[in-house]
């Protein structure tokens, strides 16, 4: 199934977890927030969240950045 | 020495039930390179490093900044960099909440891309809103006393007027107007952007300021560590001479050498 991941498509298995996404884009889970089509998932909820086709994810990282 | 690193023990930065024995707060964006921003963090004496919030890199060529930044030494504090809505604003807050699982955030709701000076009314919504949810809001502000005394009674754990436009580098611009600001607030007050070299980060703390914020004055410096050691001095220079209560200015000479016992010559 397609999803978007921060604005890219990407194919994935039917059914994916959160927790599996984040592995199998090597992500650490402990370093990132996810929004699953506007809404924010907590980290303690990605093991049993499962995807949908179309589902729009953000992972958001601490990036370098000072003011602006 | 010793009575110095006495008062430095005493002389602390409070905030929201935290302490902090540095006053000196820097970002990490713009350095060349992040083992540069590493050194220059160390030399900086800092405890509380800025971070924006933007999306992963998913092809994972780019280095994580978290490699670079010891989260037992530094306390991380997420901005809201880029954001031009309350709305906006309170999203990135959130987020950044989850990745940090702090709830700290240093408020950015910016009003015009040119001149990066803040919305204030978006910024007051926000404080609003992000402090009934139990954040813990250091907004950015114009150095506007009743914009100040608004964020102050919305909640805001500090205020933290401008000196001059972000990465100017152009100083204090209105010292007058922080010290108006001081004068009434009951939170403290940390300069945000504007400094350009260590001796606006000495008059910022020499006014009263509580402390100071600062990027691109250390991170685009010729020297990035040698600045971030210049910040260091400078902003403790500035907040010893505050302490210490400077001496008065008077338009004409006064001796400092005795007037009596004047040789006969």
């Amino acid at each position: 199934m397609e999803l978007t991941v921060n604005g890219k498509k990407l194919e994935v298995a039917d059914g994916v977890t959160i927790t599996a996404l984040l592995e199998e884009l090597k992500i650490n889970a402990l370093r990132v927030a996810v929004q699953l089509n506007q809404e924010i998932v907590k980290r303690e909820r990605y093991e049993e969240t499962s995807l949908k086709a179309g589902d729009r994810l953000e992972i958001i990282t601490f990036m370098a950045g000072g003011s602006a | 020495m010793r009575e110095d690193n006495a008062m430095e023990q005493s002389d602390t930065l409070k905030f929201a039930g935290r302490e902090f024995r540095s006053r000196l707060i820097i970002g990490t964006g713009k350095y060349p390179d992040y083992r540069l921003m590493k050194r220059a963090h160390e030399a900086s004496g800092a405890e509380i490093v800025t971070v924006a919030l933007r999306r992963v890199n998913l092809d994972r060529t780019q280095e994580s900044l978290l490699d670079y930044i010891d989260t037992k030494k530094y306390t991380l504090l997420p901005n809201t960099a880029g954001c031009y809505t309350a709305e906006e604003a309170i999203k990135t807050a959130c987020l950044g909440r989850e990745v940090g699982l702090s709830d700290m955030v240093k408020l950015e709701v910016i009003g015009d891309q040119r001149t990066l000076f803040p919305d204030n009314e978006e910024l007051l919504k926000a404080t609003k809103a992000l402090v009934k949810e139990g954040f813990i809001v250091l907004p950015y502000t114009n150095d506007d006393p009743i914009m100040a005394r608004k964020l102050e009674d919305a909640g805001a754990a500090a205020v933290m007027p401008l000196g001059a436009p972000i990465g100017s580098g152009l100083g204090i611009r209105n010292p007058y107007n922080i010290k108006i600001i001081l004068e009434a607030a009951r939170v403290p007050v940390i300069v945000d952007a504007g400094v350009g070299t260590a001796s606006d980060a000495a008059i910022a703390m020499e006014l009263g300021c509580d402390g100071v914020l600062m990027n691109t004055a250390i991170a685009c410096a010729k020297d990035p560590v040698a600045m971030a050691e210049a910040m260091r001095h400078a902003v403790r220079a500035g907040r010893l001479a505050h302490l210490a209560g400077r001496i008065p200015k008077k338009l004409y000479a006064s001796a400092s050498s005795p007037l009596e016992g004047m040789i006969e010559l």
